[in-house]
């Protein structure tokens, strides 16, 4: 065994991990306690206090990019590159290069964000940075890929192992997304302003396949790519089926592709687009269980270990929220469904199924594990997982029942009828039913933003307990020189 | 140890990872590969049935239909498509054509039939409602009462600036109003714009300086200020002006009621005087058909002191 023989420390390029794992924890508590703001701004619209830079349409975009491309993006980049390292057992390529992906990234995310409060964006949900960070993002985006596929050109393994398929999608199917919503020609060069290459409806069109594939290769498909290291490695089993996972990979990259229309049901998105999209939505369904599948079956013949080990809680109800969000996004993408649901809170409650309960979920879980190895140490609590895993997913519970209490009971007040056959709802009296709804979000956004506090405590102390260690260790064999010496 | 091993090693792919990552070979789980072809059976059913996939410059239409109306009376068939699917609904609907009986009834009665027939007026009702809460609430609020004094008039007391009686109320929906009050604080002394809130506040009976007021009476009839010309010598205001009755308790700009005593009341007064009234209701002929504008002309004459 090769990596027997050397520290590990030495073997692989730890400290570019360690340093995106934190900054995943940074922007993780800063996006998502600006989610828990803005859902207390909607509940009492006074908490904006008519400042501009912290109202609803200004901080809800600097929310979703804190947490989908601060959390979720460096979290990304830690676990991937720890994975690639690991399953090719070879040292990352470039050091250099890896840093400057870590320092180009972390300054897109500022820009971008402070960018968004004074009101600088491009308007696109999810692609709202202006020109300029979208040329800095694509260039850091080319990095990754270059130390991405230099780590595995050196492996000693001859096979590439599964998550690294996922995550290489992942980088791939990001850089066309990328590129292609955001072509543009800046107003100037010292204009923040730009013209989109795509007009009407078509930029209508390039603007959800972009969103959608977001969410399929970079909120799935590079998670799945987590998953696939993380659950057999806390588990000590083999993933239950490599035929399954190959089958559910490509079928995954290539129906995702197609789908982003279901965003834009009944609206001018000529009609043959939308259910061509809604009918690979449903062919979807399938492809997207394969992972959950074969991460819960993973541990088959393993289930007493969720009694004894809170990581794998948290991996195991990762994949129970991955499996019920991808269920009911093909529901939701039959236009029938989706003319009660678009449009209301029950979106919000499926994103944040996603977006808390899949992604937050295995990242959390993948790091419990990850950091006290990348410390070589062990959790300072193992208490204070179990603690962090209730307060999350009592959370997330709270806010997707929230939610769909008040994105379906809107729904369907919007739609109710009369005796004389008028609307029996005006706009304003479904607002007000959302009133208390959204009050249980927020508390449910507090939960989770607790949470996460409680794991960036545990992950402090086991940091500061490692070097404690470490220093009594170098005390220790410096006494014994010394010893030996005199 | 060494039989677990074995065991493993017959059954994974044979692979190895980072020491201990394997993959077992496990076939496609039954159930699994069954729902995937249903969900294929599914697709292929809906794309047969609806516009599907793009070919050449067109796309594949699809078996199902939508049958409607057209402008000119035809029965019209075609593939089914959203726009289609829509004019049915509006034309067919069960809850659609309800409606339209009504509409149509009530757009060929006179005001007065409305007023008088309980059936019309229950509907004008249930419509005006929502129709006032989407379109006018906003200003208005809710029920017709804006949430302070000061911006927006109230439509259910028995004041009215332009009168409340239906056919000032109907033109004041379809054309709009500008209530405009022009500015004092430059063209009167700070004595005699105190000296108009105290004659204006007197007129409601609030405890005002005598002495003031009576040199505030003076100054309204004057043509120096020249209130009368708006507020009328009686200062009972005036509909086709749109300007306000001082003489009664109701306020529509100062937020009086609001006040802690005189001096705050005087100050609200003043702060009037001295900056004016620019008030917009826009012009909703056009954006509300006529049908629309009659009920909510119905509807808000009915919210308080329709006259």
């Amino acid at each position: 065994m090769a990596q027997g023989a050397v520290a590990a420390d030495a073997q692989y390029d730890y400290d570019i991990i360690k340093k995106f794992a934190i900054m995943a924890l940074v922007w993780g508590v800063l996006g998502m306690a600006a989610g828990t703001y803005i859902a207390a701004e909607l509940a009492f619209p006074f908490l904006n206090f008519d400042i501009a830079q912290i109202t609803f349409g200004r901080l809800r975009p600097g929310h979703t990019t804190m947490v989908i491309f601060g959390f979720g993006g460096n979290a990304l980049f830690a676990t991937s590159y720890y994975v690639v390292q690991r399953t090719s057992q070879a040292r990352l390529w470039g050091s250099g290069l890896a840093n400057f992906t870590f320092w180009g990234w972390q300054a897109a995310l500022v820009i971008g964000v402070l960018g968004y409060l004074n009101g600088i964006t491009d308007g696109k949900e999810y692609a709202e940075f202006p020109w300029y960070v979208d040329v800095l993002i694509a260039v850091v985006w080319v990095a990754y890929l270059v130390v991405y596929v230099q780590t595995l050109r050196r492996r000693s393994q001859p096979h590439i192992y599964v998550a690294n398929w996922f995550y290489l999608a992942f980088i791939l199917a990001t850089a066309i997304l990328h590129i292609f919503r955001n072509l543009a020609v800046p107003v100037g060069l010292f204009h923040p302003e730009s013209y989109s290459l795509y007009s009407g409806v078509q930029d209508a069109m390039v603007q959800w396949w972009y969103g959608h594939n977001a969410v399929g290769f970079f909120l799935t498909a590079a998670f799945l790519g987590m998953m696939y290291y993380f659950v057999p490695k806390q588990a000590g089993r083999p993933i239950y089926s490599y035929r399954l996972s190959i089958i559910h990979f490509w079928a995954l990259s290539f129906m995702y592709m197609w789908v982003g229309g279901h965003h834009l049901h009944w609206t001018a998105l000529p009609d043959w687009t939308s259910s061509l999209a809604a009918a690979f939505s449903i062919l979807l369904l399938m492809p997207s269980w394969g992972g959950m599948i074969n991460g819960i079956m993973t541990l088959s013949g393993a289930w007493d270990k969720l009694r004894t080990d809170p990581i794998m809680l948290f991996l195991i109800t990762a994949l129970s929220f991955y499996g019920m969000s991808t269920f009911e996004g093909p529901m939701m993408s039959l236009k029938s469904v989706n003319a009660l649901s678009h449009y209301t809170d029950w979106t919000v409650g499926h994103v944040h199924s996603g977006a808390l309960g899949w992604v937050a979920m295995i990242t959390f879980g993948s790091f419990y594990h990850l950091i006290p190895r990348l410390w070589e140490t062990r959790l300072w609590s193992t208490r204070l997982v179990y603690v962090h895993f209730w307060l999350a997913t009592i959370g997330i519970v709270l806010y997707i029942a929230a939610m769909w209490v008040s994105g379906i009971g809107q729904g369907l007040m919007l739609r109710a009828f009369d005796d004389y056959g008028n609307l029996a709802y005006t706009f304003i009296e479904t607002v007000q039913f959302m009133h208390w709804p959204l009050v249980v979000r927020m508390l449910g956004g507090v939960f989770f933003v607790s949470g996460i506090l409680t794991m960036c405590f545990n992950i402090a102390m086991t940091i500061r307990s490692a070097k404690l260690e470490q220093a009594a260790i170098e005390a220790k064999i410096a006494a014994k020189l010394a010893g030996a010496g005199a | 140890m060494a039989d677990q091993s074995q065991q493993k090693a017959v059954q994974t792919t044979g692979h190895a990872w980072d020491g201990d990552l394997q993959e077992f070979n496990n076939p496609l789980p039954r159930w699994w590969l069954w729902t995937f072809y249903a969900t294929v059976v599914f697709a292929i059913v809906y794309w047969i049935l609806y516009p599907a996939w793009p070919v050449g410059k067109g796309y594949t239409k699809g078996l199902a239909t939508t049958t409607f109306e057209s402008a000119d009376g035809k029965e019209v068939t075609t593939h089914w498509n959203t726009r289609a699917e829509f004019i049915r609904d509006m034309q067919s609907g069960e809850e659609a054509l309800k409606q339209r009986a009504y509409l149509v009834k009530v757009g060929s009665a006179s005001y007065e039939q409305v007023l008088n027939d309980p059936d019309m007026m229950a509907f004008a009702q249930s419509m005006g409602r929502v129709l006032f809460a989407d379109n006018c609430a906003a200003c208005h609020g809710l029920g017709g009462t804006p949430a302070q004094i000061g911006s927006y008039p109230n439509l259910r007391d028995d004041a009215w600036l332009w009168g409340g009686s239906i056919e000032r109320i109907e033109q004041t929906i379809r054309k709009g109003r500008l209530g405009y009050m022009p500015p004092f604080g430059k063209v009167l002394s700070e004595a005699q714009i105190d000296a108009l809130a105290n004659y204006v506040l007197g007129l409601s009976g609030n405890p005002v300086d005598k002495a003031k007021a009576a040199e505030g009476d003076k100054l309204f009839h004057s043509d120096q200020a020249g209130c009368y010309a708006c507020h009328t010598n009686s200062a009972k205001g005036m509909y086709a002006q749109g300007s306000a009755n001082l003489t009664d308790q109701v306020w529509t700009v100062a937020d009086v009621p609001d006040a802690t005593d005189i001096k705050d009341k005087l100050a609200r007064v003043k702060a009037v005087i001295r900056n004016g009234i620019e008030r917009h209701m826009p012009a909703w002929e056009g954006r509300l058909s006529d049908e629309e504008i009659k009920l909510l002309t119905v509807y808000v004459h009915s919210l308080g002191g329709g006259q």
